[in-house]
C-alpha cells in the first residue's frame, strides 16, 4: 500500500520532470475516423460523411466532406472516385479554409453619398437593384443592361440567371468568364464536331502511349489530371508543346519549345509531313469527315523549312514527332490555355483537332483531341448558361429552337431573344461606346482578370450602375461596385458541376453562409420576386427542381441527361457523363464520344477546318523587344487568388509578390542581379516585378503569372475572331532596371 | 418587353410571408445529412489504402535499420498537396506547415532544369535537436528510427529550431512549445502510410526501411541536395532519387535571396546584460587583485558594483524566461546536461547567480570583511568562475548549431569582449553612482586609482571587438555566396541602418568617450571635468557602450544565415 504510494508518488515527480503525454500531446492524437477513412485527428472526429466535387477547376474531383452534426469540419479527397481516385492538388485540400474569412460578404452593401460602400438589408438591396436597372432600360433601352457570368457556380444557379436574366428582365448581353478560358474550344468544337463536345475521358490519360500536350502545363495548372498521366502503365511518348520549360515539360519525353503562337505554323507543317509520308488514316477520313481535300492542297505550303522558320522547330525534330504520332497506336491530343488564349485560337484547336482526324485518333480509347476546361463548372456554362447558347446548347437565331425552349419551359416563345448575346468584349466596348450603362457581374473579377486593365478600369467607370455578386466583399471588382450582393460559397449551397470530360457531380451545402449571405440562386429568385417576372419562373424555385428543367432542355441533344435520376443517383454513380439519355442509359463509369464515328453535323461528319497563320499582332520591335507570356505560377494560387489568397497554408505556398521570369542572358546584358526588382513596360502599363533568372524562358520572351492584379496591365486586348476569347499570352514589353531613387515615385500604377 | 420603372412589387405580402426571410432560414439549414450522408464502409481497411500499399515497406526495420522517407524527384510535380494533407489529415494549426517544397533550377537555355523538392524531417541518425534540447523533449524511437518530439515536454526554449540545420522543427507560439513531423507514426503503427505519402498524387513520397550504417555511409558525400546543409551535420535519412543528375549549376530559386533571421530579443538582452553581470564581477575581482585600494573607496564603491552587477545578471535571467513557451518548466533544463549546451548555460548561469547573489549580500551585510577575508576572496573568484563558464556555455550554445557565422571562434571572441568591455563601462558607472550614494566622495577622487587603468583597458577591448566584427565584411568580396557573404551582404544591404548604429554607438562608448576621459587628466592630481561632468560622461559612455552591444548581438542573430532545405520563389 505504501509502497504503491510511493510509486504514484515517484511517477507523478517524474512526469512534472519529464512528461510524455498530456493536453498538448492529445491535441495531435489521431483516431480511426471510420467510414472508411483510416486516423483522422481526434478533435476532427466525423460523424457523417458526405462527397461533392470540388470548386476551383474543371478536373472535378470529389472530396469527401466529415461532418459534425451537418457542419463541415474537415476533408480528404474521395478514394472511390473515377476523377481523382483519392487525390486532390492544395487547393481542394484548403477548400473550406476559404470559406472562413473577415473578407466574406456578410450583408449586402450600397454605394452612399460619400462613395463608400455601407451595409443595407436585402430589402433595401433589392429593391435598390431592381430600380436603378429599370431605370437605366426606361431610359437607355431594356438591352443597355448587360451581365457576366462565371464557370464558378453550379449549373443550375448559371441556368437561373440566364432565364431570369434574358427570359424575365429583357437583358439581351450577357457572357462569362468562361470567354476567358474556354470559349475557343467551344467554337472549334462546333464547328468541327457540330456540337461542343470533348469527346473524351480522364481514363484515356492512362490510356494512350502517346500524349501530346499543347500549351498545357498540367503539372501546376491540373495537378490531378497529371496524375492520371503519370498513372499511364504503357511508358508513353509524353510530346509537350510549349514556348516554357515548365514543370510539365520537363517530364516530357519529347519538348517542342517552339516559338510562341506559332503553333498553326508546327501543326500544319506535322500533318504535312503525316500526309506526304502517308501516315494517315484513309479510311476514317473517308468515311467520316469532309474538307479534307482542301485541306491536303491548303497544306502543301506548310514544307519543314516554312515551318521551321515560323517555329524555331527543325525537320528533324518535325519528322520524329509525326513518326511518334504515327507509330502510336492510341494518340491523344491535349490542350488548355495555351492554346485557347490566342489571337488564333480557334484555328490552333481545329489544326489540333485536324491530327486526330486525319490520323484516326478519336473515339477510341487513349485517343482524341481533347480540351481541358479551366473552371469547376466551365462545361456546365458551355451548356446551360443562356449566354452564348440557348439554355441546353440550342440556338437564339433559330425560331424554331426558341419555340421548343419555350414549350419546354411553359413560357411564351417571345420572351427569348431572337438575338445573340455580345461577347464579353463587346459588352465592355458597348460600356465604352455608352450602349451599355448597368452591368451585374455575378463570381468573377474582372477588373483583375480582363486584358489591358488599365483601360478596362476607365470603361468600369463609366457605367450608370455596376451590381457585383461575390463571396467577398473586397474583390478588385466588388470595391467599384455601386450595389454588393453577399453570396454563399461552394460548400454552402446545393447544385451540380460539370468538368472537363463531361461528368456531373454534385455539390452540397455542408456550412452555414456568414452572415445574411445567400446563395446565388437564392439571389436569383429574389430579385425575380422583386423584379416582378416571378411567376414566369415559379418552377425553378430550388436547384433540384432546375436540374429536372435541365433534363427536359437536354432531351434529344448530345448533351442529353434525362436519365440521371436525380442529385442521388449522381452522387451513386461516382458522377455521371452527358450523353445519358433516359431511353438508353449507359452503364460504364468511362465513356467517350464518337466511338461510331458519328459526329453531330447533319451529315454526321467531322470537318477539316484551318485557315493560313497571321502575324502576331505586337510583336517585339525595337521599343519593347521582349515577348510576354502570362499563365499559372503553381499549384495553389487560383486565378485571381481571391479565394487561395484567404488560406494560410496556400499562400506559404506560393511567391506573395509578384515576379518576371527572365533568361539570365538577358540578365547579363541588362545587369539584373537575381530577385531584383525591375520594371516591365508595355505600350498600355508598367509594373514593378522581382527578377527570376532562370532558363525555362527562351531568350526574347519574359514570363509573368497571371495571379497577380497587376499582370493585366501590361497585356494587349487582342481576341481571337471566332471564340472571342482574348490573346493573354503574347504582347511587347520591355525591361529595365531603375535607380533605386526613382524606384519610390514611380512603384504606383502608370 | 416593356419595362415598368414604377412595377410594385410587394416583397412582404399581406400575411407577413418575407421571401427574403425565407431563403435566409433555408440558407441556415444544411443539407439534410440523411439524404447524402454515405453510410459506413464495410471493409475494415481504409478506402485509401490501395493507392499506397506499395508505398510502405513490407516489414518494420530490424536492428540496425529505421524507417526513412524516400523521393523520387522524377515525380516531384510541385503540387504541394503534400503540404496540405500533412496539415490536414494532422489537424494542424492555421498558420503551421511540416512539409514544405522547394524549387531548384539550373541547366543553360537549351537544357533547362526545374526541380521541385518535398522535404520534411529527415529523422537523422544524428538528430541536431535531439542533441540540443535541454529538456530531453526528443527522442529517437528505437525501433522506427522516428525522431519524435515529446510536446507536454517541450518548455519552448526553440533552441532545436536553431539547431536543426532543415528548418524542421516548428515554434507555435500560441501553444508555447515546438511541433514537428513525426513521420505520421501514429499510422504508420497501425499500417497507414503517413498523409504526405498518400496523398501524392504522383507516389512520389514513400516509406522504406533503410540501413543505418549504409546512411551514415552515403552521408560521407557531401551531396544531398544542392544548395543544402551538409548531411555529414545530422546525418539525414531521407533518400532523394532520381534518373536524371542534377546540373553543375543547379541552386535552389531562393539561393541569391538575402533573409533576416529571427531576432530573439529576450536572447538578445539576456547575453549581454549576463555578460555584463559577468564581467562586472571579473573587473571587480581584477581590481581587488592589482589596485591598492583606498578603504573609504572601496567601501563605498564594492557594495554598489556588486549589487549592479547582479541586478543586470537577474534582470538577464528574468529576460531568458520571457523567450520560453512555457516558463514555469524551466526547472526541466537540467535533464539535458550530459548533451545540451543549452542546459549546460542554464545550470552555469543557475550557479553564477546564486554565488553572486551570495557574494553581493555578503559585500553588504560585511562590508569589512572584503579587505582581506580568503573566503570573500575564494567566493569572488567562484563567481568569476562560474560566470566565465557560464559565458562558455552561451558562446557553445551557438556554436553547436554550426551555422558558419556562430563558430565557436567567433562566439567566444565576440561574448568575452562583450563581457570585458560592459564590465569595464559598468565598474566607472558603478564607481559614479557609489560616489553619488556617499556623498562624501568626489569622482575624482574615487577613480584615481583606477580610472585610468579601466578607461585604457576600456580602449583596448572596444577596438578589439569593434575590429573583429568589422571583419566580417571581408567576406563581401568572397567570389561565391557562402553564408557569411550573406551575413556580410545582410550587415551591408538591408540591415545597413542597424550596423551603422551597432558601431557608431560602439564608438561612442568604447573608443570616443574614454578618450576623452583620458585626455582630461581626469584621473590625475590638477584641474579636470567637474564630478558632474565626469558623472555624465561616464553614464554616456556606459550607455552608448551598452546600446552598441545590444545592436551587435541583434545583428548577430538576425545575420546569422542560417542553413536550409532548397526553398521556393518569394
Amino acid at each position: 500500500m505504501i509502497r504503491q504510494t510511493l510509486r504514484q508518488t515517484v511517477a507523478q515527480l517524474t512526469s512534472v520532470l519529464h512528461q510524455r503525454d498530456g493536453q498538448r500531446t492529445r491535441q495531435l492524437l489521431l483516431s480511426p475516423g471510420q467510414f472508411g477513412l483510416g486516423l483522422v485527428p481526434e478533435r476532427r472526429q466525423p460523424d457523417a460523411i458526405t462527397s461533392m466535387v470540388c470548386g476551383y477547376c474543371s478536373t472535378g474531383c470529389s472530396l469527401d466532406v466529415h461532418l459534425q452534426d451537418g457542419q463541415a469540419i474537415n476533408l480528404t479527397p474521395t478514394s472511390e472516385y473515377p476523377v481523382n481516385l483519392g487525390m486532390a492538388c492544395p487547393k481542394g485540400w484548403e477548400s473550406l479554409r476559404v470559406l472562413d474569412s473577415p473578407d466574406r460578404a456578410t450583408t449586402p452593401l450600397l454605394k452612399n453619398q460619400r462613395g463608400r460602400l455601407e451595409a443595407v438589408g436585402w430589402d433595401t438591396a433589392l429593391r435598390t437593384f431592381v430600380e436603378r436597372i429599370k431605370q437605366i432600360q426606361a431610359q437607355h433601352g431594356a438591352e443597355s443592361v448587360a451581365f457576366i457570368s462565371t464557370g464558378q457556380i453550379a449549373t443550375e444557379e448559371m441556368a437561373l440567371l440566364g432565364a431570369l436574366a434574358k427570359f424575365g428582365m429583357g437583358l439581351v448581353h450577357g457572357d462569362g468568364n468562361t470567354r476567358q478560358c474556354m470559349a475557343t474550344s467551344v467554337v472549334a468544337y462546333k464547328q468541327a464536331f457540330g456540337f461542343d463536345a470533348p469527346p473524351y475521358t480522364y481514363q484515356d490519360f492512362e490510356e494512350s502511349d502517346v500524349l501530346m500536350l499543347v500549351g498545357a502545363n498540367l503539372c501546376l495548372a491540373h495537378p490531378i489530371l497529371w496524375e492520371r498521366v503519370v498513372r499511364n502503365p504503357h511508358d508513353p511518348q509524353i510530346i509537350v508543346v510549349d514556348p516554357r520549360t515548365t514543370e510539365t515539360a520537363m517530364q516530357a519525353t519529347r519538348h517542342l519549345a517552339l516559338k510562341p503562337k506559332s503553333d498553326l505554323a508546327l501543326f500544319y507543317g506535322l500533318a504535312q509531313v503525316l500526309l506526304e509520308e502517308g501516315w494517315i488514316d484513309r479510311l476514317f477520313i473517308e468515311a467520316h469527315t469532309s474538307g479534307f481535300s482542301e485541306f491536303a492542297t491548303f497544306l502543301r505550303p506548310f514544307t519543314p523549312e516554312v515551318v521551321e522558320a515560323a517555329t524555331g522547330i527543325d525537320e528533324a525534330t518535325l519528322r520524329d514527332i509525326a513518326r511518334i504520332i504515327h507509330e502510336g497506336r492510341r494518340v491523344s491530343f491535349w490542350w488548355t490555355m495555351g492554346v485557347n488564349q490566342g489571337y488564333e485560337a480557334v484555328r490552333t484547336a481545329q489544326a489540333i483537332i485536324n491530327l486526330a482526324l486525319m490520323t484516326g485518333n478519336i473515339g477510341r480509347p487513349g485517343t482524341g483531341a481533347n480540351s481541358i476546361t479551366g473552371q469547376c463548372n466551365a462545361m456546365g456554362s458551355r451548356l446551360f448558361s443562356n449566354t452564348t447558347n440557348l439554355l441546353g446548347g440550342y440556338d437564339f437565331l433559330d425560331a424554331e429552337h426558341r419555340r421548343k425552349v419555350a414549350n419546354i419551359l411553359g413560357i411564351d416563345d417571345a420572351c427569348i431573344p431572337s438575338r445573340n448575346s455580345w461577347a464579353y468584349h463587346e459588352i465592355v466596348e458597348g460600356i465604352l461606346q455608352g450602349k451599355i450603362k448597368g452591368l451585374w457581374i455575378i463570381a468573377t473579377n474582372p477588373a483583375h482578370s480582363w486584358i489591358n486593365q488599365g483601360q478596362l478600369h476607365d470603361i468600369l467607370g463609366r457605367l450608370d450602375f455596376l451590381a457585383v455578386q461575390d463571396m467577398y466583399h473586397n474583390t478588385e471588382t466588388a470595391r467599384r461596385a455601386d450595389l454588393v450582393l453577399p453570396a454563399a460559397a461552394w460548400g454552402e449551397k446545393e447544385g451540380t458541376f460539370i468538368n472537363s470530360e463531361r461528368r456531373i457531380g454534385t455539390i452540397k451545402k455542408v456550412r452555414q453562409a456568414p452572415g445574411m449571405a445567400l446563395a446565388d440562386f437564392s439571389i436569383f429568385r429574389l430579385i425575380a420576386h422583386y423584379w416582378g417576372c416571378a411567376e414566369l419562373l415559379s418552377e425553378w424555385d430550388s436547384p433540384p427542381a432546375v436540374f429536372q428543367i435541365l433534363k427536359r432542355l437536354s432531351a434529344g441533344q448530345p448533351c442529353d441527361i434525362s436519365g440521371i435520376e436525380d442529385y442521388q443517383m449522381l452522387d451513386r454513380l461516382g458522377g455521371i457523363q452527358w450523353p445519358f439519355p433516359s431511353d438508353d442509359p449507359p452503364s460504364e463509369q468511362q465513356r467517350r464520344l464518337f466511338a461510331d464515328g458519328r459526329f453531330y453535323h447533319p451529315d454526321g461528319r467531322a470537318r477539316f477546318l484551318f485557315e493560313a497563320p497571321r502575324p502576331m499582332p505586337e510583336p517585339p520591335n525595337n521599343k519593347y523587344p521582349f515577348l510576354l507570356l502570362t499563365g499559372r505560377g503553381s499549384a495553389s494560387q487560383w486565378h485571381t487568388q481571391t479565394r487561395t489568397r484567404q488560406s494560410p497554408v496556400l499562400r506559404k505556398l506560393c511567391p506573395q509578390e509578384i515576379y518576371v521570369e527572365i533568361n539570365p542572358l538577358h540578365a547579363r546584358e541588362l545587369a539584373i542581379k537575381p530577385n531584383e526588382l525591375v520594371l516591365v513596360e508595355s505600350q498600355r502599363g508598367c509594373l514593378w516585378a522581382k527578377a527570376f533568372l532562370t532558363a525555362t524562358v527562351r531568350p526574347g520572351q519574359v514570363f509573368i503569372p497571371m495571379h497577380y492584379d497587376a499582370t493585366n496591365q501590361l497585356t494587349d486586348a487582342v481576341f481571337d475572331p471566332y471564340s472571342k476569347q482574348p490573346s493573354y499570352k503574347a504582347c511587347a514589353v520591355r525591361i529595365r532596371r531603375e535607380s533605386v531613387s526613382t524606384k519610390s515615385t514611380s512603384r504606383g500604377r502608370p | 418587353m416593356s419595362v415598368d420603372v414604377n412595377h410594385n412589387f410587394e416583397p412582404v405580402n399581406a400575411s407577413g410571408f418575407s421571401l427574403v426571410d425565407m431563403l435566409l432560414d433555408e440558407q441556415r439549414q444544411p443539407t439534410a445529412v440523411e439524404t447524402f450522408a454515405r453510410l459506413q464502409v464495410a471493409d475494415r481497411l481504409p478506402t485509401q489504402e490501395k493507392y499506397y500499399r506499395e508505398l510502405l515497406p513490407l516489414s518494420p526495420p530490424r536492428p540496425g535499420e529505421q524507417y526513412a522517407f524516400e523521393v523520387d524527384l522524377d515525380r516531384c510535380s510541385g503540387c504541394k498537396a503534400c503540404v496540405t494533407a500533412c496539415h490536414t489529415l494532422n489537424g494542424l494549426d492555421e498558420n503551421e506547415v511540416w512539409r514544405d517544397v522547394g524549387l531548384l533550377h539550373g541547366g543553360t537555355t537549351d537544357l533547362p532544369v526545374l526541380q521541385h523538392v518535398t522535404t520534411a524531417c529527415h529523422h537523422c541518425l544524428e538528430p541536431a535537436c535531439l542533441i540540443a534540447c535541454p529538456v530531453n523533449a526528443y527522442e529517437k524511437d528505437p525501433l522506427t528510427g522516428i525522431v519524435k518530439h515529446l510536446d507536454d515536454q517541450c518548455f519552448g526554449c526553440q533552441y532545436c529550431v536553431l539547431a536543426c540545420p532543415y528548418d524542421v522543427p516548428k515554434f507555435n507560439k500560441k501553444k508555447g512549445i515546438v511541433r514537428k513531423c513525426d513521420m505520421c507514426s501514429q499510422r504508420l503503427a497501425v499500417g497507414e502510410a503517413p498523409a504526405c505519402v498518400q496523398a501524392c498524387p504522383h507516389e512520389a513520397i514513400r516509406i522504406k526501411v533503410v540501413d543505418r550504417q549504409d546512411v551514415a555511409h552515403d552521408c560521407e558525400s557531401s551531396l544531398f541536395l544542392p544548395g543544402a546543409p551538409d548531411p555529414q551535420l545530422t546525418l539525414p535519412t531521407t533518400n532523394y532519387k532520381s534518373r536524371r543528375p542534377l546540373p553543375r549549376n543547379t541552386l535552389p530559386v531562393d539561393y541569391f535571396r538575402v533573409r533576416r533571421e529571427d531576432s530573439h530579443l529576450p536572447l538578445v538582452l539576456m547575453l549581454v546584460l549576463t555578460q555584463l553581470s559577468v564581467g562586472a564581477f571579473l573587473i571587480d575581482l581584477l581590481l581587488k587583485s592589482i589596485v591598492t585600494f583606498d578603504r573609504e573607496v572601496l567601501f563605498a564603491v564594492h557594495p554598489v558594483h556588486c549589487a549592479a552587477a547582479l541586478l543586470f545578471g537577474v534582470t538577464a535571467l528574468a529576460s531568458s524566461t520571457c523567450h520560453l513557451g512555457r516558463p514555469l518548466y524551466a526547472f526541466r533544463a537540467v535533464l539535458g546536461l550530459r548533451h545540451s549546451w543549452l542546459s549546460r548555460e542554464i545550470v552555469a548561469f543557475g550557479l553564477f547567480s546564486a554565488l553572486a547573489g551570495l557574494y553581493a549580500c555578503s559585500s553588504w551585510l560585511w562590508p569589512t570583511a572584503q579587505e582581506n577575508v580568503s573566503l570573500t576572496k575564494a567566493l569572488g573568484a567562484a563567481v568569476v568562475g562560474s560566470g566565465v563558464l557560464a559565458v562558455f556555455c552561451s558562446a557553445m550554445v551557438y556554436q553547436a548549431t554550426r551555422r558558419p557565422f556562430w563558430n565557436a571562434v567567433g562566439v567566444n571572441t565576440k561574448f568575452f569582449l562583450t563581457t570585458a568591455w560592459l564590465g569595464l563601462a559598468a565598474a566607472l558607472l558603478t564607481s559614479m553612482i557609489a560616489v553619488g550614494w556617499s556623498g562624501s566622495l568626489s569622482a575624482s577622487q574615487a577613480l584615481t586609482a583606477y580610472g585610468e587603468l579601466l578607461c585604457k583597458l576600456l580602449l583596448g577591448v572596444s577596438a578589439a571587438k569593434l575590429t573583429f566584427e568589422s571583419l566580417t565584411f571581408l567576406h563581401l568580396r568572397a567570389k561565391h555566396t557562402t553564408p557569411l557573404k550573406r551575413t556580410a551582404l545582410l550587415l551591408v544591404g538591408p540591415l545597413a541602418g542597424v550596423t551603422w548604429k551597432r558601431f557608431g554607438l560602439g564608438a561612442v562608448g568604447g573608443l570616443a568617450l574614454p578618450a576623452l576621459l583620458l585626455q582630461s587628466q581626469t584621473f590625475r592630481p590638477g584641474p579636470g571635468f567637474s564630478d558632474q561632468a565626469i558623472a555624465l560622461i561616464v553614464s554616456g559612455l556606459f550607455l552608448a557602450s551598452l546600446a552598441g552591444e545590444l545592436l551587435e548581438r541583434y545583428l548577430f542573430f538576425v545575420a546569422a544565415v542560417a542553413p536550409r532545405m532548397p526553398g521556393g520563389l518569394a
